[in-house]
């Protein structure tokens, strides 16, 4: 009796250890763990950037013109089956089709799907040739250009015997909104990656400035912040992107959008920041790091900054689905990203008019993907902030 | 009083150097535009057939005060912008002014009340989701504010109409009947606009009825553990009657001050929301200058607007709050 007593006396004891020896990563891990709507948030959002990375791979097609199926515009999507009234299959497959049009149908393609003949799923098939690390590098003159070549691969998860499968459907194009979604995925999370990332510096340095002289410096740098908060960002976006000259490249508007977002976004970060170093910078270990002789920019770099870096992240993650969201938004209206480019608002420009929304309803599937992009971010920005936060637990 | 009255002031000058920060903003931006009237006016003349030359453009460009010093002509601009004329399209080829007069109003009304419609909805269901231990209201709440940021307004819009194009067959778009979109106001054409009003207000108020559930609860659950609460309650003050008394002022101070930045999160939709919904007012219009035609003088009058109308806000918040509250009254910058 006395002996397990002891034993949980001494579980109890490791455990009081480990919990006051931990480092704040570990602190935080632990109690991001425990949640868990933030945990399955997580998981989707690892699911959701792998399949962006590895979107090539996993689509079957080209998102762009040259992966169009000609004779399948604005298709129906074809959903595998394993079985049907002609029996079960291992394989999963699709169905051959007829597409006619003629004064009877009003001049509008008819598909007619025929049952008898299967088309079989493959997987591992060899298909468009698609590279990673492929960068090519433009100097002045023209003997300086050169290409990293990079890695080529050919084979993709998977495809059909004869003919293209389109899970999703296709567009008015042709090209297969499966592929296409994957490949917006992809284009999402690089736009949000450079906007979190410039807005994150300006942040910084701004708030940073701001927050550690305080004083008059102080007061200026925040009427600018609030003058730039006080512009509607939209419509702000949509006055700047009607600057780029309509000869840019897709791949120069890409950067240039992702940039402009921000370079707009960074106002409501900064401001954290600086609410972080206002408090912190009074503290006591501050002044010893001063009394030593250290100077600001070391002072905010190895002493402020540590002291809040996990609300810096919580802080980024939260502002990911605001950048994805703003760049769909002005895609959407035509002043964003152009069309080789794939994403979700360069995808949805085409609905709002009648037809779509009555006879090709597969054009809204990828609105769903993205729902669950934002919402996995949220859930996981949400856990994070609970998580960071010491007195969470103590709260409730 | 003398106090009062400094801190209005003080707060006047801040709103006004804010605007003029934003319209130097707004100024550069329209600078940037590539292309000037003068350009643009002889450009058409080539349409029409007249011969142009450079030093023809180089003449108006004098005519039209364009050679003058940049920050001359922004002291021009927002001089005039104060007055609210904002000089004639060149593009349109009218007076900014006219063209927005009115459309510009029904804007503001829309976004003011999608504001009202989220806070009458947002502030009793805070308050009550941060009383009630229900786990499953407070976990369906949470997940509503998470679908105001997940399903943005204009996807909610396309959602809608997707909806009710499948269902009902009508689009539900527009502001007004086809018979009353050009008639002058009378009584039928505002029962017409109410009856198509309606559908912007709840999709531009959905995103910010989500948020601001949000903030309410939070502010909310931060108030009623505090001690003053529980000697009320020990006093013998309770229910609606305890929440409304004590928590619920201290906690809704916080709202008003950041109901101009909710006006913005607003506006800042309205222009999408409008396009997908066709509706003929200032929003569409700033697609339109900036989209379609590069029209700088009308999307910068717009923008401009916009913020006035941010700032304005935020002033009169601000004198509302110093008046309920004696402390904001002393700190002048707070």
């Amino acid at each position: 009796m006395t002996d397990t007593s002891s034993t949980e006396t001494n579980v109890d004891q490791k455990l009081k250890e480990a919990y006051f020896t931990a480092g704040q990563g570990q602190l935080i891990w632990a109690r991001f763990k425990k949640q868990k709507a933030a945990m399955v948030g997580a998981w989707v959002l690892i699911v959701m950037i792998l399949s962006g990375i590895f979107a090539p791979f996993l689509t079957p097609y080209d998102p762009t013109v040259a992966g169009r199926n000609e004779s399948y515009l604005n298709g129906a999507p074809q959903i595998p089956k394993f079985w049907d009234e002609n029996g079960f299959s291992w394989r999963p497959f699709i169905y051959t089709f007829e597409r006619t049009r003629s004064i009877q149908t009003n001049f509008r393609w008819v598909t007619t799907i025929d049952r008898e003949k299967r088309r079989y799923v493959q997987f591992f098939v060899e298909g468009s040739k698609y590279t990673y690390l492929r960068f090519n590098v433009n100097l002045p003159g023209k003997a300086l250009d050169f290409t990293i070549p990079g890695f080529a691969f050919k084979t993709h998860l998977f495809g059909v015997e004869s003919g293209q499968v389109h899970i999703f459907g296709t567009d008015a194009t042709g090209k297969d909104i499966f592929s296409r979604t994957f490949f917006a995925i992809n284009t999402s999370l690089a736009v949000g990656t450079i906007g979190v990332f410039i807005a994150f510096v300006l942040a910084l340095i701004i708030g940073g400035v701001s927050g550690y002289y305080g004083g008059w410096i102080d007061s200026v740098l925040q009427m600018i912040t609030d003058a730039v908060r006080t512009i509607p960002a939209i419509p702000l976006f949509m006055a700047v992107a009607a600057f780029i000259p309509p000869e840019w490249s897709s791949e120069t508007r890409f950067l240039f959008i992702s940039m402009m977002l921000g370079f707009i976004g960074w106002p409501t970060l900064a401001r954290r920041v600086r609410t972080h170093l206002l408090t912190e910078r009074n503290q006591e270990y501050v002044l010893a790091a001063q009394l030593c002789g250290a100077s600001a920019g070391h002072v905010i770099r190895r002493h402020l900054l540590p002291s809040f870096t996990s609300y810096i992240i919580v802080d980024l993650v939260i502002s990911f689905p605001y950048m994805v969201l703003s760049e769909t938004a002005l895609s959407f209206i035509g002043l964003g990203l152009k069309d080789p480019v794939n994403s979700l608002g360069v995808m949805l420009q085409s609905v709002t008019n009648a037809d779509v929304m009555l006879n090709y309803q597969w054009y809204f599937i990828p609105v769903i993907f993205f729902i669950t992009l934002v919402l996995a971010f949220v859930f996981v920005g949400d856990g994070l902030r609970d998580a960071a936060d010491p007195y969470s637990s103590v709260k409730k | 009083m003398y106090q009062f009255g400094r801190f209005v002031l003080i707060r006047a000058a801040l709103a006004i150097f804010t605007l003029i920060v934003v319209s130097f903003i707004v100024f550069s931006l329209m600078e940037l535009v590539p292309g000037d009237c003068a350009e643009r006016y002889l450009a058409f003349k080539n349409t029409q057939g007249s011969p142009i030359s450079i030093a023809d453009i180089d003449a108006e460009r004098v005519r039209l005060g364009l050679d003058r010093p940049y920050l001359v002509r922004w002291g021009n601009w927002i001089i005039n912008a104060f007055q609210g004329e904002f000089g004639d399209s060149c593009i349109l080829r009218v007076n900014i002014a006219q063209l927005l007069g009115q459309k510009f109003w029904l804007s503001l009304g829309i976004t003011l009340s999608a504001l009202l419609l989220a806070y009458a909805i947002a502030i009793p269901v805070g308050i009550i989701s941060a009383t009630s231990n229900n786990p499953y209201l407070n976990n369906s709440l949470r997940l509503v504010s998470y679908l105001g940021l997940a399903l943005p307004n204009f996807l909610l819009a396309l959602m809608i109409m997707l909806f009710s194009t499948v269902v009902f067959g009508d689009t539900l778009t527009g502001l007004f009947s086809r018979e009353f979109r050009d008639a002058a106001w009378s009584y039928e054409r505002v029962l017409d606009f109410l009856s198509r009003a309606w559908l912007p207000v709840v999709i531009l108020g959905w995103s910010a009825t989500a948020f601001a559930i949000q903030t309410v609860r939070a502010l909310m659950s931060d108030e009623i553990g505090k001690l003053y609460v529980t000697a009320a309650a020990a006093r013998g003050v309770s229910g609606g009657r305890l929440l409304l008394r004590y928590p619920a002022k201290h906690a809704l101070t916080p709202i008003i001050n950041s109901l101009g930045f909710d006006l913005n999160r607003i506006f800042n939709e309205l222009p999408i929301v409008a396009l997908i919904l066709t509706l003929t007012e200032a929003g569409s219009l700033l697609i339109e200058a900036l989209a379609r035609s590069n029209d700088q003088q009308l999307a910068g009058a717009i923008i401009f607007m916009l913020t006035a109308s941010i700032v304005g806000l935020n002033f009169l918040t601000d004198i509302a709050l110093a008046i309920s509250d004696p402390r904001i009254r002393r700190s002048i910058i707070g």
